[in-house]
């Protein structure tokens, strides 16, 4: 019996890399293209002229593009920092509860299940310098007579945005470092104490190792969707005012479908797409080798 | 008829070879016992048999039909995993008629067939049970109803007992005997522990390294090692081996001043100057007194104890011979001290030599 | 004895710290989504009212404008609800299928460069959705699926399936290959062994994966934002934003819908939870 066909894993992956290929590959290849064409959606004409690097040429000399491209660095850099640094805090709060642990898990999961957009317009609507929460209960109480403009002077409105970001996916990190804690194992824990640890030196040496993959793991969940910013941001702000809280991903919606500049847009989106696949590239790696290092692999 | 045959039957993954063409003949209902310490290929070979690896070479055939690239499905065999491999969302009796479900067979033959597995092995209590909520040896009994409910021509058991706890291991290894018994099939069975080798087989097959070492009864293999492998593999505790030269075409020197006579079995294998081992089982060093009495050549030896085993009916005693560690054994035990000495009788037609390069014995 | 008592002191103090810390963290979760769901039961007049009013009075004025029709600035929520629902049950079906198609391929075959192709194949789920959006705009309007289902459907199909190739790898290869084994010896066919072995022992995980892949379609908003246009296509995250006019928000009509968004969310979050949290953590940390 000979078999002279493709091989089974093959088979069985093909539906997703076809349908990857058609939906993502492909429009992104013709997106590659485009960046090098001065496309504008008003004249499809433009598609066919090749202006080479130009329009690379144009956001690397850009100070708009690269402020908000720094913005954007920044704002990822603040944001999964202390995501991963409440979300280990909350996890070994939750871990030492006693009683009614599963429902505060449940709770904990809730953020993580709302749509981006909707935290966006919740936060939207609690900063609100008019009608939020946030500044009827300060002037309610005396704290600040005057409405704070959180939604737009520039840092308060960065703030804002970052509160809603950490607020919707800092429950990633909880959840799964909470599930770290939960598959660890007692005996070293308890081989610690006994060898006179402190709490602190416990956590530091034993704990942290342990939970270092399911760190990477929830850093590598989060690395893929960083983007979800996006929607926050749009709803929020619109990268406004005044471009005071433009991100890489508002400034190239903009550039493509208010200014209708596609072939620049789409240049905007490579730099996006490659910061998006270092992030994750990076996590995947430490995750190997994080796995590697507690004999994980396999 | 159903005898299982491998001839030449190899097994390669990638550059690495599991398997080097063995052949082995397996007769109708007999309980084959496949042996040998982790990595030697036993386990890859069942799952040849079995249908679960590819065969790269040779030819497997049950009973008389090759079955080389045959699905397991089309082999008519059942196998009982290590692990159990039992279904976890179907109940006990679920798992036992799922094989006759899959082979659309009527309602009330599922129910018989699956009753009758029941009532062999105990299960009745146990059938609208899902797999969590058994014990270890429940499990395993699950898995060999399983096995029985298909009726095939072969039952495959791939370390089946190695999950169990010593005393149930033992509990389990009578009820597989006795199953082989009540319903006559060819087994093959894999294990690396002898002594379930020992006690099941009709014939045992010890595998080293993805060779055959050896094939033959229980008792071949304990009397007649063809190797110092075999040897040390088969028995509890191993033969005893200590280096040896031959000097006269009578006498073998183990060491400084001490020799013993050349056994009659090896007579006339062996040539001045070769490097041997000579091999001899606790059983057959006894101290006098305490040792069978039984006629044959004999060898005294004047030796100290340094530690001891007591095992009630009989103790082990450990000591040296010519600087090398050697157990024995005393009937009728008495109790001892460490540094106590005795003379021991060494029982020399029981005793094996090997050659010292190649391992295998030498008899004439 | 002293020393003992300090201890038992100490212990005292960390327990209430902890119970407050706690109960801090827990409020910051839950309010907003709670201030969310009490304003959509609030009038306009009161949400609006400076000074706050502090004592909320109820109505039901924003859900009956909601399901009314073409009240509140005529927004259709209806048509909303259903483009959201049939095309988050439509590429969930979809996605779940290819997804676990490859993630079976993952987790039961050995090949070359797998860790490369898990990994090439994640890759495409971080490519921003907005990045995306351009150049799919563009060739969806080419292909004329602008503004339908079925390009919806399609994109999130391609959103969905890396992230489900990676649940269901986990969930599959908790399941021990001798499961299977087990089947084909019983007379199964490969086919047969997955569908009445593997699937239903992984069947409470493949559903947890489709409910994660479930609220990813129900909750994205980029990629929907820009390839529906009309009543007939635009999903719920497009049409909050329909609540928005150029210089005024009707905060209690958005509230209305944002509930009936997050409901289905949360019962779904709360039927997969522990599952979920399994398939994430095994696939990754097992390798």
């Amino acid at each position: 019996m000979f078999r002279r066909r493709l091989p089974e894993w093959f088979v069985l992956l093909l539906p997703a890399i076809l349908v990857i290929a058609a939906v993502v590959l492909i429009p992104l290849l013709f997106s590659l293209y485009s960046s090098f064409t001065p496309y504008r959606l008003t004249r499809p004409s433009s598609l066919w002229r090749w202006v080479g690097t130009a329009n690379y040429e144009r956001i690397l000399t850009d100070a708009k593009f690269w402020s908000a491209f720094g913005r954007t660095v920044l704002f990822l850099t603040i944001v999964l920092n202390l995501e991963l640094v409440f979300g280990l805090g909350i996890a070994l709060l939750v871990n030492k509860v006693t009683w009614g642990q599963r429902t505060l898990r449940t709770v904990l999961m809730f953020p993580m299940m709302f749509s981006p957009i909707l935290v966006g317009f919740q936060f939207k609507f609690i900063f609100n310098d008019n009608v939020g929460l946030v500044n009827n209960v300060l002037q309610s109480t005396g704290i600040s007579d005057a409405a704070l403009p959180w939604l737009v002077d520039e840092k308060l409105a960065m703030f804002s945005i970052m509160f809603a970001e950490i607020w919707m996916s800092t429950s990633v990190f909880a959840i799964l470092i909470l599930a770290g804690l939960f598959a660890m194992p007692r005996d070293p824990l308890e081989a610690a104490k006994v060898d006179g640890c402190t709490a602190f030196q416990t956590f530091r040496h034993i704990t942290l190792p342990f939970l270092m993959p399911f760190i990477f793991i929830a850093m590598t969940i989060r690395s893929l969707d960083v983007a979800r910013a996006y929607d926050i941001v749009q709803i929020m702000t619109g990268g406004g005012p005044a471009r005071r809280t433009e991100l890489l991903w508002t400034l190239m919606a903009r550039t493509g479908y208010v200014d209708a500049r596609m072939g620049l847009a789409n240049a905007m989106g490579y730099v996006s797409i490659l910061l998006s696949i270092v992030f994750t590239v990076y996590f995947f790696r430490k995750l190997s080798a994080a796995r590697a290092e507690l004999g994980m692999g396999g | 008829m159903t005898e299982v045959t491998l001839s030449n039957v190899v097994k390669k993954y990638g550059r690495h070879q599991a398997v080097h063409g063995i052949d082995l003949a397996i007769a109708d209902g007999e309980f084959v016992v496949l042996v040998g310490p982790s990595g030697c290929g036993k386990s890859t070979t069942l799952r040849m048999i079995a249908g679960l690896e590819a065969i790269t070479g040779g030819e497997v055939s049950i009973g008389g039909r090759v079955v080389n690239d045959l699905p397991p499905r089309e082999r008519n065999i059942s196998m009982v995993f290590q692990n159990y491999a039992l279904y976890p969302h179907m109940t006990v009796a679920e798992n036992l008629g799922f094989s006759l479900k899959i082979a659309k067979r009527p309602e009330a033959e599922i129910e018989r067939s699956v009753a009758e597995a029941a009532a062999i092995l105990g299960l009745d209590e146990l059938m609208e049970r899902k797999p969590a909520e058994l014990s270890g040896g429940q499990r395993q009994r699950v898995a060999m109803g399983r096995a029985i409910v298909r009726q095939p021509d072969v039952f495959l058991f791939d370390e089946p007992l190695s999950n169990l706890d010593a005393k149930l291991r033992t509990q389990m290894r009578v009820e597989i005997k006795k199953l082989h018994q009540k319903v006559g099939n060819t087994i093959i069975y894999v294990t690396h522990d002898q002594v379930e080798a020992m006690t099941l087989a009709d014939r045992i097959v010890l595998m080293r390294d993805g060779y055959i070492v050896q094939v033959g009864t229980p008792l071949d293999l304990f009397n007649q090692p063809v190797d110092t492998f075999v040897a040390t593999f088969i028995g509890s505790p191993p033969m005893n081996l200590l280096a040896g030269e031959v000097s006269a075409p009578d006498r073998i020197t183990l060491g400084e001043g001490l020799a013993v006579p050349v056994p009659a079995s090896a007579r006339g294998g062996l040539r001045v100057g070769q490097k041997v081992q000579f091999g001899f089982r606790a059983d057959n060093l006894m101290p006098v007194g305490h040792a069978v009495e039984e006629a044959g050549q004999k060898a005294q030896l004047r030796l100290t104890v340094t530690l001891t085993e007591p095992l009630g009916t009989e103790t082990l005693l450990f000591t040296e011979i010519a600087g090398t560690e050697v157990q024995a054994k005393m009937l009728n035990p008495r109790p001892v001290t460490p540094g106590e000495t005795f003379d021991f009788e060494l029982m020399l037609d029981k005793c094996h030599i090997f050659d010292a390069a190649s391992g295998n014995a030498i008899r004439s | 004895m002293d020393r003992n008592l300090a201890h038992r002191n100490r212990r005292r103090a960390l327990k209430v710290a902890h119970f407050l810390t706690l109960f801090v963290v827990m409020s910051i979760i839950c309010i907003p989504g709670l201030w969310i769901v009490l304003n959509s039961f609030r009038p306009t007049v009161e949400i609006m009212a400076k000074p706050p009013v502090w004592t909320p009075s109820f109505t039901l004025e924003h859900y009956r404008a909601m399901f009314g029709g073409a009240g509140e600035g005529g927004v259709p929520v209806f048509s909303y609800f259903r483009n959201s629902l049939i095309v988050s049950v439509v590429s969930t079906a979809i996605a779940i299928l290819i997804g676990m198609s490859g993630g079976y391929a993952f987790a039961r075959y050995r090949f070359r460069g797998k860790a490369g192709w898990f990994v090439g194949l994640m890759l495409f789920r971080a490519v921003p959705g907005v990045a995306l959006s351009l150049p799919l705009f563009i060739v969806f309007a080419r292909l004329g699926i602008i503004d339908t289902h079925f390009g919806l459907i399609l994109a999130y199909v391609a959103m969905n399936v890396p992230f489900t190739i990676w649940l269901t790898d986990g969930f599959f290869r908790q399941i021990p290959k001798e499961l299977h084994e087990a089947a084909e010896i019983d007379g199964c066919t490969r086919w047969q062994a997955f569908w009445k072995v593997e699937f239903p022992v992984a069947r409470s995980g493949i559903a947890s994966a489709a409910i994660f892949a479930f609220l990813t379609s129900w909750n994205e908003f980029a990629l929907a934002s820009q390839l529906t246009r009309s009543v007939g296509s635009k999903t719920m995250p497009v049409g909050l934003l329909d609540f928005t006019a150029e210089f005024t928000i009707n905060w209690g009509g958005m509230c209305a819908l944002a509930v009936l968004m997050i409901v289905p969310a949360l019962i779904l979050t709360f039927i997969v939870q522990k599952h979920l949290i399994a398939g994430l953590t095994f696939g990754g940390v097992k390798g």
